[in-house]
């Protein structure tokens, strides 16, 4: 029942925080140089629909109901229309939302559990080759500069060797081909998705193995450890059972810290892949003026990594019963 | 008791029923940077079955290391030098791996310090309990552990609607009821008591003390029980053993090692101990530092914090002097009282 | 409890510190990565200083707008040029070498004034405590979720092309809540300690309290996260000049591989393609590999133990 209480109170928290962001971004809009109304409403649109949006949006308004409206338009899922699309925008981000998801959930648990799984063996054969490269290897893949990784995994598999398709996240003829069901559709997908997939896959993996290691290694030393020895364990058993159980503990922490982080590796991984998701449409509205695409891409990324912290501390308390009781 | 037996190299010994636990001139060192650090040198005792035998001795002394030796969970930079243990006839340190993982709480099993972390922090303490026993007996079912578990809680005095809950949530009393609950699951003959009651607070440790030792009659367990404070030890065992700088330097009977101890060290730890009943004394703390292991002297070790020091201690070896047939001293100077 | 007492205690915990610090450099030299990280970072240093000599040498090696009159595309390297040309025909070795300029102007500026910023904010909620405490704290968390690349790109629309320094800035703005966290439980735990209470028996000031007690001793703390800052503020500014939103008017290596990429050579051209991002990749590896030397020397329990028991 705890645990109850502590997914209220943490839910609470993210929409006190949100609130705050939407309220900053409403006030930059604001404040930025230039007219609020030309940010919002497209030049190219007829004097006649023109009006409505600013009727719609509030825009001609004072400050304070302008600040009613604009929230209130945010729970209507209102966000007026994309200026480069012609179309509204809650329906071009609804759209691109669940590639978001799959690329960046995927990516995270593949590399948190891998790390995990590599960090115990690391840490097992502490001053082995084994670990020497793999914590070698795993310094290195974090500190690569992620966008030329991109382009170097481009380059050598779907240039060089062709195993792979450049862009997109799904090729022309299986999307448009009617007899094409939903297994042949995911599969293409999941080819597509390999390598942005692994890109992201090598530059998370790193952290998550070191602090596996290092804290694998403080956790055999514990008291407990040698009980699980002393009552007859095999070493595997107390490997796995008692000492990983325990270690990988802050290695949750660690990814539910670096989820900003995530996400702005997730958007330049869209972006050199041209995967459409969220963040690149972030950009691309950025660098077309498309400013209420902008916008509200970026307050959908902000709600996503919101939900993702609050999914990640759940998931810590539901694994260490020292939070919940 | 349970049926497992564990095969082992050594040729079992002409059966001596009583005999439970054999030391025969154990040494065991630590590598260290400094060198090889010899924190045992050559200790040698008994333990029948049914009885319980205190180990004492200042932090350092070695004790522990016995105890670690015993159970085969020595550290990666331990190693046994010499000696033999035998166990209901059979050498331990000829087993392996493998052979003395099925002994290991099946046989011999270990309380550890109350205060330690003792218990895995994220399992319910049933289930730390039920897996010793299934580890053991893995034809039972999840189910008849937990009975199992059940009556345990009931023999520690440990109510049962706790047993769900998570170690975190136990007092520090309550803990090491838990954990003595633990190293009687498998029903062992001999439990190794590594400082049970330090960082307990005295009331406590008069029930935990009090406890063990019914349980220990109840049972008809054997009890290693290794402690810095003798005034415990002497409390609970039948026969002392006491350790100075990696070697046993006095043993006997409680009544004897305590009512009239032979060596100087003896003397000067019960005369560091507040008494409430007899005269009001003077506490009189032992003076200087233990010796260097790596590189211990050639005579007694004791020498330079002796009272009844002289100039031909430090030369000669000190053997083993018989103040009577089951009380025995290493002193050079400690000729029959 | 005169006014000795708090004095002597001062000083003896300045010599303490100087001790500390010549004991913490022979464990750092001695770690792998310490030395590793040094001799890159001494390595990047370098390019930066000789950043400057090219373009002596002769005008067509100016990095952002020195062209080769006979070359106007980008070619492979040559003798004339050590890394080839890039499409308009300028030299990519001076411009690699400006780069690593850039590079650790953005790193150490952005990261210092997180550190500042941090340390600041961290020792005044471990000191004030209460509702002080709480407020920045929960502000450091609304920071820390932001994506600071995001934001930037938000603000970059807003207020349309940023200058280098402005990004600086941002960036430096946006990253102290991790420095502050650690910095505030010091103080926490510092704060306990006899010698502040001694302090504030004494009749010393808060602020004076916090200067010359407390700072000294967080420090190194803060120290050892500028190492990290450096690679997130350095990682940071070549993602946005990669992207297209970075200074035009400073040669990046985020820009180099920018311009590889919109202009469409990054498949043709590997000499163009792989020296920035292998600077950017190892100039971070150096940092990262310093921060972990340095966290070795703060925190004893990671270095190699003792044997024995």
């Amino acid at each position: 029942m705890e645990l109850k209480r502590f997914i209220f109170r943490r839910i609470i928290q993210v929409v006190v925080i949100f609130f705050i962001i939407l309220t900053a971004l409403f006030l930059l809009f604001r404040l930025a140089p230039g007219d609020p109304v030309d940010r919002m409403v497209d030049p190219t649109m007829t004097p006649e629909d023109a009006e409505r949006l600013v009727a719609v949006l509030g825009l001609d308004q004072p400050l304070w109901t302008q600040y009613t409206v604009y929230v209130k338009n945010f729970f209507r899922g209102e966000f007026g229309s994309s200026f480069h699309y012609g179309q509204p925008v809650e329906k071009i981000l609804w759209a691109r939302l669940p590639n978001t998801i799959l690329l960046f959930t995927t990516s995270i648990l593949l590399s948190a559990l891998v790390g995990i799984a590599l960090g115990k063996v690391a840490a097992w054969r502490k001053g082995s080759k084994v670990d020497t490269w793999l914590t070698i290897g795993s310094l290195v893949t974090h500190t690569v500069f992620l966008p030329w990784l991109a382009l170097l995994l481009i380059w050598i598999f779907s240039y060089r060797l062709g195993w792979f398709p450049i862009t997109g996240i799904i090729s022309e003829e299986v999307w448009l081909d009617p007899d094409a069901g939903f297994m042949r559709k995911a599969l293409d997908v999941g080819y597509h998705m390999v390598l942005p997939l692994t890109t992201l896959f090598l530059i998370h993996v790193g952290a998550s193995l070191l602090v596996m290691r290092s804290s694998m290694l403080d956790t055999l030393k514990e008291d407990y450890i040698l009980t699980a020895r002393a009552k007859g364990l095999t070493d595997k058993e107390v490997r796995n059972r008692h000492a990983a159980r325990n270690a990988a503990l802050p290695v949750v922490t660690g990814v539910g810290l670096s989820l900003a982080f995530s996400i702005n590796g997730g958007a330049l991984t869209e972006t050199v892949f041209t995967w459409p998701g969220i963040g690149r449409e972030l950009v691309f509205a950025v660098s077309h003026s498309d400013y209420p695409l902008a916008q509200a891409a970026f307050l959908l990324i902000a709600i996503v990594v919101l939900i993702s912290n609050v999914v990640v501390d759940v998931l810590y308390a539901y694994l260490d019963p020292r939070i919940r009781y | 008791m349970n049926d497992q037996r564990a095969r082992g190299h050594g040729q079992p010994e002409k059966t001596e029923p009583d005999v439970l636990l054999r030391v025969e001139d154990l040494s065991v060192g630590y590598r260290t940077r400094r060198g090889l650090m010899r924190a045992v040198d050559g200790v040698s005792f008994t333990l029948n079955r049914g009885r319980s035998l205190g180990l004492v001795g200042e932090s350092g002394c070695g004790k522990t290391t016995v105890g670690m030796t015993l159970m085969g969970l020595l550290p990666p930079n331990g190693q046994v030098l010499g000696g033999r243990i035998l166990f209901r006839g059979e050498d331990l340190l000829l087993k392996t791996e493998e052979e003395m993982r099925r002994i290991r709480w099946n046989r011999i099993a270990m309380i550890f310090q109350a205060a330690m972390n003792a218990l895995n922090p994220v399992q319910r303490v049933q289930a730390q309990i039920a897996e010793a026993i299934r580890t053991h007996r893995p034809e039972l079912s999840e189910q008849d552990a937990l009975k199992q578990v059940e009556g345990l809680f009931q023999l520690v005095n440990l109510p049962k609607n706790r047993m769900r809950d998570y170690p975190h949530q136990y007092s520090g009393g309550m803990k090491q009821r838990a954990i003595i609950a633990m190293a009687l699951s498998c029903s062992p003959d001999l439990i190794i008591a590594d400082e049970p009651t330090t960082a307990l607070d005295v009331i406590v440790q008069h029930q935990i003390l009090e406890e063990t030792r019914t349980l220990q009659q109840d049972l008809g367990i054997s009890i290693l029980f290794i402690s810095h404070d003798i005034a415990i030890v002497a409390d609970v065992c039948h026969d002392i053993g006491v350790m100075y700088a990696g070697q046993l330097v006095e043993y006997g009977s409680r009544e004897e090692v305590f009512g009239d101890p032979g060596h100087f060290y003896t003397q000067a730890l019960l005369a560091s101990y507040p008494t409430i009943t007899g005269e009001k004394r003077d506490l009189i703390p032992i003076p200087g530092e233990t010796p260097s292991l790596v590189t211990p002297p050639a005579g007694c070790r004791f020498c330079d914090r002796c009272t009844a020091f002289e100039s031909e201690c430090r030369l000669v070896t000190p053997a083993w002097v018989d103040l009577s047939p089951t009380h025995r001293v290493l002193c050079s100077r400690c000729l029959s009282p | 409890m005169a006014n000795g007492q708090p004095t002597r205690d001062i000083r003896a915990q300045r010599s303490h510190w100087l001790a500390h610090f010549m004991e913490g450099w022979s464990v750092f030299i001695q770690n792998p990565l310490g030395k590793g990280g040094i001799v890159l970072i001494v390595l990047f240093g370098l390019m930066a200083v000789c950043s400057v000599i090219p373009p002596w040498i002769d005008p067509m090696y100016r990095p952002m707008t020195g062209v080769d009159p006979d070359i106007l595309c980008s070619t492979s390297p040559s003798l004339r040029h050590w890394l080839g040309t890039d499409f308009m025909g300028r030299d990519i070795f001076s411009q690699l070498l400006a780069g690593a300029r850039i590079a650790f102007m953005v790193g150490v500026s952005a990261a210092f004034m997180t550190v500042v910023l941090g340390t600041a904010i961290g020792m005044t909620a471990g000191y004030m405590g209460r509702f002080v405490d709480t407020l920045l704290m929960r502000l450091a968390d609304i920071v820390m979720v932001m994506p600071t690349l995001l934001f930037v790109l938000m603000l970059s629309a807003l207020f349309g092309q940023l200058n280098i320094w402005t990004i600086v800035l941002i960036i430096g703005l946006f990253r102290w809540p991790g420095v502050s966290r650690v910095i505030r439980s010091q103080t926490l735990s510092l704060k306990q300690r006899p010698f502040i209470e001694a302090a504030r028996v004494a009749g010393a000031s808060h602020l004076r309290i916090i200067f010359r007690h407390i700072m000294p001793n967080v420090l190194p703390l803060s120290f050892l996260y500028m190492t990290f800052r450096v690679t997130s503020a350095i990682t940071i500014e070549a993602a946005l000049a990669f992207l297209g939103f970075g200074d035009p008017g400073t040669v990046s290596w985020g820009m180099m591989l920018q311009w590889v990429w919109k202009t469409g050579h990054m498949f043709r051209a590997p000499y163009w393609l792989l020296p920035p991002g292998i600077c950017i990749s190892l100039i971070t590896l150096s940092f990262y590999m310093l921060g972990r030397a340095m966290d070795e020397v703060l925190d004893p329990r990671l270095r190699k133990e003792e044997e024995g028991s």
